[in-house]
C-alpha cells in the first residue's frame, strides 16, 4: 500500500512539470516530457486549408468607404429557434461574422448584443469553454474603445478556431467557418455598388480562390453528412465563380526585391469579374445565405 | 474499500491527464513563441497555425493573401527541432487542362468464324457461338486501350521562395500586388526519411523526434509611399 503511495506521489511531482511545460521550454523540462510523449503516434504529412477570417475582410471594406448596413445582420432573435446542430453551428458562423462586422465598424451596441447571441449559441454546440469569464469581462470594458473591442472579437473567434482545431472537431470548424465566410461575401456582395466600389468589386471576384481553398477544407471532412450538405451548396458557388476568367498580366508571377528592399509578389493572372458575373454571385451567395438564416414561422 | 476507488480514480485521472494535455501539446505555440513584427501596424492573421512535426515530415499551409496588403510569415519551433526549418512558398493555381485518358479493358479474343464466313449461324461445333456476327471467341483475352479526351482541373504549384537559398530565414515580409493562394511547405529535416514521410504515418515516434512549429502570419493595408494630396 506505501508503494502504491508513492507512485501516486512520485506521479503528482511529475504532473505539474507536464502541465507547466510548453514547446520551446528549458532542457530539464524537456526530459519530463520525454519519459511521457514517448511512443506517442507521428503525425504523416499533413496538408491545412485556412479561410481568412471575417475580420480581415470587414477591416478591408471599411478602409474601401463602404458603409455599415444593419439590416444585413441576421437578427439575434432569429438565435432560438436553431434547434439543429447543423443550423445552430452554421448560425454560430454566421453571427461570428456578424459580430466582426458591427466591431469594425464600431456599432458597439449592436456588438454587445451580437456577442452575447453567440455566447449563447455556443452553449449548446459545445464552446462554452470559449468564452471564458474574463472575455466577457473585458468586452464589457472595452466598449467604447473600437481597437480593443476588434481585438477581443478576434480573440474569441481564434479561441473557437483553436479549440475546434485542437479538438479534432475540424468538421464543425469547417462549418462554421463556411458560414462565416459567407456572412462576409453575403454584406460585400450587400453593399457594395458595381460601378463605384472598385476595390471591393475586386474583392469579391478574389473570394474565387478563397472559395477553392475552403471547398478543399471541407473536402477533407465529407464523410460528414452534414459537411457534405454544406460542401454541395459551395459547390454550386464555386460553379458560378468558375465563370470568372483570369487574367494573365504581361509578366508572369513573380516574388523579387524592389529598389525599396521591400519583396513584391506581383505580376501573373488576375480574376475579373462582369457586372452580370458580380450580380450572378451575390443572388447565388444571398440564396446560400438565406436558407441558412431562415427560422420556421 | 472507498479508499481504495478514490484512489484507483485519482491514478486513472493522472494517467489520462497528460495524454488529453499532449493532444494539445503545439496549441497557441505561434502566437506565443513567434516574434511579431515590431510594426504595430501588422496585425495577428487568422490563417496563423501551430502543429506538432516529426523529423522528417513535410506538411504545407494553404492560404490566400490578398492584393493591397502586406504580409509577414515567421515561423518558430522547438528547439529539436534544429535551426535549419525548410520553409518555401510556392503560388497554388487551380488549372483546367485537357488530358488524354487510357482506360485499360480486358476483353475476349475473337476469330472469324470458318464455317457460316462470318455472316450466319451454324450448328457445327467450331461456329456454335457464331451467332450471326461472324466471329467467335477463341478463349483466350487480350487487353484494349481506349483513349477518351477529358477536360479537368489540376492543381499547379510554382516556387516562388526557398529559405535555403536566403540563410534559412524564419521570417519574411512581402507586398501583395495581386491576389494569390499560395502554399507554404515546411519540412523538418532528420528523420532519416528525406522530404516523404508518408510512410512515417503511424509510426511510434520518440519524443526527442518530435516539436511544434509555429507559423505566424501577420497582415497590414500596404502603406501608402510618397507624397500625396495637392500640395499649395
Amino acid at each position: 500500500m506505501k508503494k502504491q503511495i508513492k507512485i501516486v506521489a512520485s506521479l503528482l511531482v511529475v504532473l505539474p512539470l507536464v502541465f507547466l511545460t510548453s514547446c520551446g521550454g528549458d532542457d530539464q523540462i524537456e526530459e519530463a516530457i520525454e519519459d511521457v510523449v514517448e511512443d506517442t503516434e507521428a503525425e504523416g504529412n499533413e496538408t491545412y486549408y485556412q479561410i481568412p477570417s471575417p475580420d480581415e475582410m470587414f477591416g478591408f471594406i471599411k478602409e474601401s468607404g463602404l458603409e455599415f448596413n444593419g439590416e444585413l445582420l441576421n437578427p439575434i432573435q432569429n438565435a432560438d429557434n436553431y434547434t439543429d446542430p447543423k443550423m445552430q453551428a452554421l448560425n454560430f458562423g454566421i453571427y461570428s461574422a456578424d459580430l466582426a462586422y458591427t466591431a469594425a465598424f464600431e456599432e458597439f451596441n449592436e456588438t454587445t448584443k451580437y456577442f452575447g447571441t453567440i455566447q449563447k449559441l455556443a452553449e449548446p454546440i459545445g464552446l462554452t469553454s470559449a468564452f471564458d469569464k474574463s472575455l466577457i469581462e473585458r468586452v464589457q470594458g472595452n466598449l467604447d474603445n473600437s481597437d480593443s473591442l476588434v481585438a477581443i472579437t478576434n480573440t474569441s473567434y481564434f479561441a473557437v478556431v483553436d479549440y475546434l482545431d485542437q479538438n479534432d472537431q475540424g468538421d464543425k470548424l469547417g462549418i462554421i467557418a463556411a458560414a462565416g465566410w459567407l456572412e462576409t461575401v453575403y454584406v460585400v456582395a450587400n453593399t457594395t455598388d458595381y460601378a463605384k466600389d472598385k476595390a471591393a468589386v475586386d474583392r469579391l471576384a478574389d473570394q474565387k480562390l478563397t472559395l477553392d481553398n475552403l471547398i478543399d477544407y471541407l473536402d477533407k471532412y465529407k464523410s460528414n453528412e452534414d459537411v457534405s450538405e454544406v460542401l454541395g451548396w459551395f459547390a454550386e458557388l464555386e460553379a458560378v465563380y468558375a465563370a470568372l476568367p483570369e487574367e494573365e498580366a504581361e509578366t508572369g508571377i513573380s516574388f523579387k526585391k524592389k529598389d525599396n528592399g521591400k519583396m513584391v509578389l506581383g505580376g501573373g493572372s488576375s480574376v475579373t469579374i462582369s457586372e452580370a458575373q458580380f450580380n450572378a454571385i451575390r443572388d447565388k451567395v444571398n440564396e446560400i445565405r438565406n436558407s441558412i438564416v431562415k427560422t420556421e414561422a | 474499500m472507498k479508499k481504495y476507488i478514490n484512489k484507483i480514480v485519482l491514478l486513472a485521472a493522472i494517467v489520462m491527464i497528460p495524454a488529453i494535455s499532449f493532444s494539445q501539446y503545439c496549441n497557441h505555440f505561434h502566437k506565443s513563441y513567434c516574434m511579431p513584427s515590431e510594426n504595430e501596424m501588422f496585425k495577428l492573421n487568422g490563417q496563423s497555425k501551430s502543429a506538432l512535426f516529426s523529423k522528417g515530415q513535410t506538411s504545407e499551409l494553404n492560404i490566400i493573401v490578398y492584393k493591397g496588403q502586406d504580409y509577414r510569415v515567421s515561423l518558430c519551433m522547438d528547439e529539436n527541432l534544429g535551426s535549419q526549418v525548410k520553409f518555401k512558398i510556392y503560388e497554388t493555381k487551380k488549372v483546367k487542362v485537357e488530358k488524354v485518358i487510357e482506360t485499360k479493358t480486358m476483353e475476349d479474343e475473337m476469330k472469324t468464324c470458318g464455317d457460316c464466313s462470318g455472316s450466319g449461324e451454324t450448328d457445327g461445333e467450331e461456329c456454335y457461338t457464331c451467332e450471326g456476327i461472324g466471329e467467335v471467341a477463341t478463349g483466350n483475352e487480350k487487353e484494349v486501350i481506349s483513349k477518351e479526351t477529358k477536360v479537368v482541373v489540376e492543381r499547379q504549384k510554382q516556387l516562388l521562395y526557398d529559405n535555403s537559398q536566403d540563410g534559412f530565414s524564419n521570417e519574411i515580409e512581402f507586398t501583395v500586388e495581386s491576389t494569390r493562394r499560395l502554399t507554404l511547405e515546411i519540412s523538418v529535416p532528420g528523420g532519416g526519411g528525406g522530404s516523404s514521410t508518408s510512410g512515417k504515418k503511424g509510426k511510434l515516434m520518440k519524443s526527442s523526434d518530435m516539436g511544434c512549429v509555429g507559423v505566424l502570419v501577420e497582415h497590414m493595408t500596404t502603406p501608402i509611399s510618397g507624397f500625396y494630396g495637392t500640395g499649395f
